[in-house]
């Protein structure tokens, strides 16, 4: 079966989930909390919205891959 | 009115240097019978003392031509109303107790293929779930632990969950690392083909069979890291690890063989029905052991005023042999302060398990076979729009039953409306036959309504 790059080179795949966070890290600075205005920005929350759980849960069922983003990994019911 | 506003604003900015932390939230949206929310967050506008309650809704369609009931072939038809109530209650200044029930109206044209009679119970069914977490802050440590427990109800299901919650938050708030752990214990209900149940009379179309059960346990670890970069700038990397062991095939599932030389007895069918295969088929067969290991990173970006950039990457590895990759991009823009308009666009690709074969391609030889498009090579694609509306003051408020600690009637203020649509569409790969490639085709719609007591 043919597959893609980044499904044939995981290693590839995973550097470059890695190259982001490597990249920025070096730039972190010590953010006070009165400096939070933007960071504190609904929007900026490290994680899906509350509104998306009816499509993380369809995509949870619909796809042989999850996880690791606040949805389904398996146990549990809802299998049709 | 003007007190309960300033009082309001009062409770807003004692609240701010609760919310200065990272903000990750660890498993948000398990919240649906999947486990409890074993670290319930307070959403960022509002404030952390408030009784929130979020009523979340919607509508979710799909079509395609293989479904794995009738062997990877055949109407993937579904629409399910998935209506929850998430109630998140300060119980003092460092616990809160998160409760959340709800259920899955759904049908489901597939599973009405069990048997050979349509519109039958195995139509349309409900699952229905409740959820409970509690969880404790020490502030001063600026740790916060929780607990939660579950259950989820279906036809043929029965599952309960329990978790366990620590995370740990830098002295600055820049920083935090959570973990969380978690244990499902299922019984499935063994509802197989009617051709395929024991004493099955050949040509009948409907027959209530004597169901066994099986099991199913299935241990979660999720590990989180989270870091504010620049003040515009943060980034959370997570790994969640996965063991399942028990029946984690579905009993429902037929296989058709390229080389069964058992004959199909099926009855002759209607045109509802694909046309029926000469040979027999077989229940779904999968091994009784899968381990995950999906890991994801998630970088927020706060580029001006006007627009926010969310990004997401995920990369999954499974023993089925699945690799996926998952891209993900959300663009928030801020037509006026309080309303708020994201685009977003996703993308999936994932390679085929070893196990999967389309429509009467696998041999009788194999050891485990399935076909089901779940879990088939295929790539989706995944485009919508969110709107959400989010006034300082609220949208409205209404009085409810019961005084608060001054002895004032209590207020529940509608604080928030957030709509989504989206549109889902999956390609199968190209090394499969065209009519074998995964087609399925979604469209979502769902909303939340946001208050605060």
């Amino acid at each position: 079966m043919k597959k893609s790059l980044f499904l044939s080179h995981p290693r590839l795949a995973l550097g470059l989930l890695l190259l982001p966070l490597g990249a920025t890290l070096p730039s972190c600075v010590s953010v006070k909390a009165y400096q939070k205005v933007y960071l504190n920005d609904e929007d900026m929350k490290l994680a899906s919205k509350t509104v998306e759980t009816p499509e993380t849960s369809f995509e949870s069922y619909r796809e042989g891959a999850g996880g690791a983003n606040g949805g389904k990994v398996g146990g549990g019911c809802g299998c049709n | 009115m003007k007190k309960i506003f300033l009082s309001f604003l009062g409770l807003a900015a004692l609240a701010t240097p609760v919310l200065a932390q990272t903000g990750t939230t660890q498993n948000p949206n398990r919240i649906d019978g999947y486990g409890a929310p074993v670290s319930p967050s307070v959403p960022v506008n509002r404030a952390s003392d408030e009784t929130t309650i979020d009523i979340i809704g919607g509508y979710y369609q799909q079509t395609g031509t293989h479904g794995a009931v009738e062997g990877g072939r055949g109407t993937q038809q579904l629409t399910d109303v998935p209506p929850t109530i998430i109630v998140n209650v300060p119980l003092d200044t460092v616990s809160r107790l998160t409760v959340n029930v709800g259920a899955d109206f759904y049908s489901s044209a597939s599973t009405d293929r069990i048997d050979f009679a349509l519109s039958t119970p195995s139509a349309r069914d409900v699952r229905a779930h409740g959820d409970f977490g509690y969880s404790r802050e020490q502030k001063a440590k600026g740790t916060i632990w929780g607990v939660g427990t579950g259950v989820s109800k279906e036809y043929d299901y029965l599952s309960f969950n329990v978790a366990g919650s620590f995370a740990k938050t830098s002295q600055n708030g820049n920083r935090q690392l959570s973990l969380a752990g978690q244990v499902f214990f299922d019984r499935v209900t063994l509802i197989e083909p009617l051709e395929l149940r024991a004493n099955y009379t050949a040509g009948s179309t409907t027959r209530r069979g004597d169901y066994g059960t099986d099991t199913r346990q299935t241990y979660n670890l999720t590990a989180s890291y989270s870091q504010v970069l620049t003040k515009r700038l943060q980034a959370a990397i997570s790994t969640e690890l996965v063991s399942q062991n028990g029946l984690l095939s579905t009993p429902f599932h037929r296989v058709y063989f390229r080389d069964n030389p058992d004959q199909n007895t099926i009855p002759t069918l209607s045109e509802n029905f694909i046309a029926r295969f000469p040979t027999a088929a077989r229940i779904e067969n999968l091994p009784r052991t899968r381990f995950k290991y999906p890991v994801s990173l998630r970088l927020n970006y706060y580029a001006s005023d006007l627009v926010q950039i969310r990004g997401f990457y995920r990369f999954y590895n499974d023993n089925f042999g699945i690799q996926a990759h998952t891209f993900e991009v959300e663009l928030p823009v801020k037509v006026t302060p309080f309303f708020v308009a994201y685009p977003f666009y996703r993308y999936h690709t994932q390679t085929a398990a070893t196990y999967f074969a389309p429509f009467a391609q696998h041999s009788i030889a194999d050891t485990y076979y399935t076909s089901d498009y779940d879990l088939a090579a295929l790539s989706a694609n995944k485009l919508g729009l969110g709107l959400r509306y989010s006034p300082v003051y609220g949208i409205g408020r209404f009085h409810v039953p019961g005084k608060n600690a001054q002895g004032l009637p209590r207020v529940m203020r509608f604080k928030s409306l957030d709509l989504r649509y989206a549109h889902y569409q999956q390609t199968g790969a190209s090394s499969y036959r065209v009519s074998d490639r995964a087609d399925l085709v979604a469209n979502i719609i769902s909303f939340d309504l946001g208050f605060a007591l």
